[in-house]
């Protein structure tokens, strides 16, 4: 039996063709409303979102003007077949607009030949990093199994839906029009691109492609043109989701969930070896074949803050971790079936790699998730981590944004409380933070800006929006 | 998701490499030669290069990476070109192919080895996340004179 089947009808499907389509029929409806209040955060989008105007519900908002680009999936089921993974579903690409008290909404998906293929079969066919193949499926490439639906970058004239596993795509900033796959130069088309890469205060984008024991670094000129490109050995053959770079070096944090012989879906290609710890690979920007290798305990993670380098040559960075690789392999495929089986439970921490080799881990005490700190410090000294959290194992997805201080250990959040599903929140300009929540009362998602210094007074000015779109990524802040 | 699709759709482009393509020719001799097979490409995107194939005769071979019993090369000069395999022996096959429009005897790959150039197999059977499986791709070639059409692209 196969995800697909479990997804179709609570597991009655498992029995196919056997049960009668009424009776098949009469058990999804059924499993739809026992469904618990907070699937609305992965509700299928069945189209673009036309543009329209917010309704400001809270404050008013300070002289800001600027969008927030928003990535994340948004369509997960056609007809009776259904993703088997949280990560993937259609990226449906969200632009936030404010300015002044004014705001607006618009979202369209990306037009990837996955989503292509999909719509003309109007069933989900191809594999994921948690989905099975279906028959019709086309696999001529990684890039036609591409959601792009993980992180979304403006770099010069252009937005890239970034995704990790193949190329970014390009999209208009204005009308959000999909412009096509990028190949960054011919000899590199298809290669992987991950979603998260780091960029330095002057905009020169630094990114890392995963290829089992190798990475493929990426240099990006501020408007996003090819540099350079180079293969790297990594200590292990790790799956690799994030890195995180200081001024001088990138940091390739390498986790013991480790890719095997090649199987789709991908998920299964990896095996948790928490025997063999974690590694960390320091890279020089400047000559990649300088390198340094830490030891740290065993750690399953998603996400990394920026790093920093302090005056005596220690990095620090970081870094919302997991005890193991159980919400990646159960807890995200239980989502999209409407079935919370893992509690989420990211633990803040600050990694620091010491001059004389040693690596050390300091823990907050509290759970985030979605690490972001001001982008005008990115690689440099900082204290702030602008984060989610309130991560309460009641139900999935976090309900708090607070930012973290590693040098006073003061901790600045608010509670949105059990009604909302918090997504990422971002610094926008110096002085504030923006994101979103959906209100699952409202059944509508919100926009909030907050005061990035009392986040704990609360947003300073919140809009609504009239749809409820699932629970998206992550995304940038794209001053006016 | 890691770029370990590749690992399988490498396996297609290591297939062609010039040298193994020669000796595969060089050494093809079948007995009971009472079948004829014409291939022909189709859709051709660019009037370039080479068209580089391999004809399997058993699923073993052909799924596992195995020696093909022909191999064949066509100079590509416009939208189609045809290949003839002469004095088959009747029976099941199947066809790896790919478009090489650089001319240098090789799939062109990207630095995890993903193939750049276009590729086909026979039934136009679709890729997935590697080479077409033999039960997809394979078809019957009868006594006499027969025609099988692939697009490449």
């Amino acid at each position: 039996m196969n995800r697909r089947d479990l997804l179709i009808g609570g597991g009655l499907a498992a029995l196919g063709t056997l049960v009668p389509a009424t009776a098949r029929a009469a058990a999804a409806a059924a499993a739809a409303a026992a469904k618990p209040d907070w699937t609305l955060g992965v509700t299928d989008i069945l189209e673009d979102i036309a543009p329209r105007s917010l309704r400001r519900i809270h404050g008013r908002a300070p002289d800001l003007g600027g969008t927030l680009y928003r990535n994340g999936p948004a369509r997960f089921r056609r007809g009776d077949s259904a993703s088997g993974h949280w990560f993937d579903g259609d990226g449906l690409i969200r632009a936030w607009q404010v300015r002044g008290n004014e705001a607006r909404l618009a979202a369209r998906f990306v037009d990837t030949p996955k989503r292509r293929l999909e719509e003309k079969l109007g069933r989900i066919v191809q594999p994921g990093f948690g989905t099975l193949e279906q028959p019709g499926a086309i696999v001529g490439s990684s890039d036609d199994t591409n959601a792009a639906n993980t992180h979304v970058i403006k770099a010069g004239n252009r937005l890239l839906a970034l995704w990790e596993a193949g190329s970014a795509t390009a999209l208009d900033p204005a009308s959000l029009e999909t412009q096509g796959q990028v190949t960054f130069r011919d000899d590199l088309k298809h290669m992987p691109f991950l979603a998260h890469p780091r960029i330095e205060p002057d905009g020169r984008i630094w990114n890392i492609g995963s290829g089992g024991a190798a990475v493929y670094v990426w240099r990006l000129s501020k408007d996003g043109m090819f540099e350079a490109g180079e293969a790297v050995k990594l200590p292990m053959a790790s799956y690799i989701h994030d890195f995180t770079a200081t001024a001088r070096h990138l940091v390739i944090l390498c986790q013991p969930w480790i890719a095997g012989a090649m199987k789709l879906p991908f998920s299964k290609s990896l095996t948790w070896q928490p025997e063999l710890g974690s590694k960390v690979l320091v890279l020089d920007k400047d000559d990649l074949s300088k390198r340094r290798v830490y030891d740290l305990p065993p750690l399953s993670f998603f996400h990394l803050g920026d790093a920093w380098e302090e005056k005596d040559g220690t990095i620090r960075f970081d870094g919302c971790f997991h005890k193991d690789v159980t919400f990646a392999v159960e807890g995200a495929p239980g989502l999209v079936e409407g079935r919370y089986v893992h509690a989420e439970r990211p633990e803040l921490n600050l990694v620091a790699l010491h001059p004389d080799g040693r690596a050390t881990l300091t823990p907050a005490g509290i759970t985030a998730e979605f690490p972001r700190s001001a982008p005008e410090l990115a690689g440099l000294p900082r204290s702030a981590t602008v984060h989610v959290g309130g991560y309460t194992g009641d139900r999935p997805f976090a309900r708090s944004v607070g930012s973290w201080d590693w040098t006073s250990g003061r901790h600045d959040s608010f509670d949105f409380g059990a009604r909302h599903l918090v997504e990422e929140f971002v610094p926008a300009g110096p002085h504030h933070l923006i994101g979103t929540t959906l209100n699952l009362d409202a059944r509508a998602t919100e926009l909030h800006l907050f005061d990035a210094r009392r986040i704990s007074d609360g947003p300073v000015t919140s809009w609504r929006s009239d749809v409820a779109l699932p629970v998206s990524f992550h995304g940038s802040w794209v001053s006016a | 998701m890691k770029a370990l699709y590749l690992a399988t759709t490498l396996a297609l482009a290591t297939a062609g490499s010039g040298i193994a393509w020669a000796q595969n020719a060089a050494a093809a001799t079948t007995p009971a030669p009472d079948a004829s097979l014409t291939v022909t490409f189709e859709q051709i995107e660019m009037p370039e290069g080479q068209i580089l194939l391999s004809l399997y005769d058993n699923e073993a071979a052909h799924d596992a990476g195995g020696k093909p019993v022909r191999a064949a090369m066509a100079k590509v000069e416009g939208k189609t070109v045809s290949v003839v395999f002469e004095g088959l022996a009747p029976g099941r096959y199947a066809i790896k192919a790919f478009h090489d429009v650089d001319g240098d005897g090789k799939m062109k790959t990207n630095p995890f080895g993903m193939p750049l150039e276009p590729f086909a197999f026979s039934n136009n059977a679709k890729p997935v996340g590697g080479p077409a499986r033999w039960e997809a791709a394979s078809f019957d070639v009868p006594v006499g004179a027969s025609e099988t059409r692939i697009a490449i692209q």
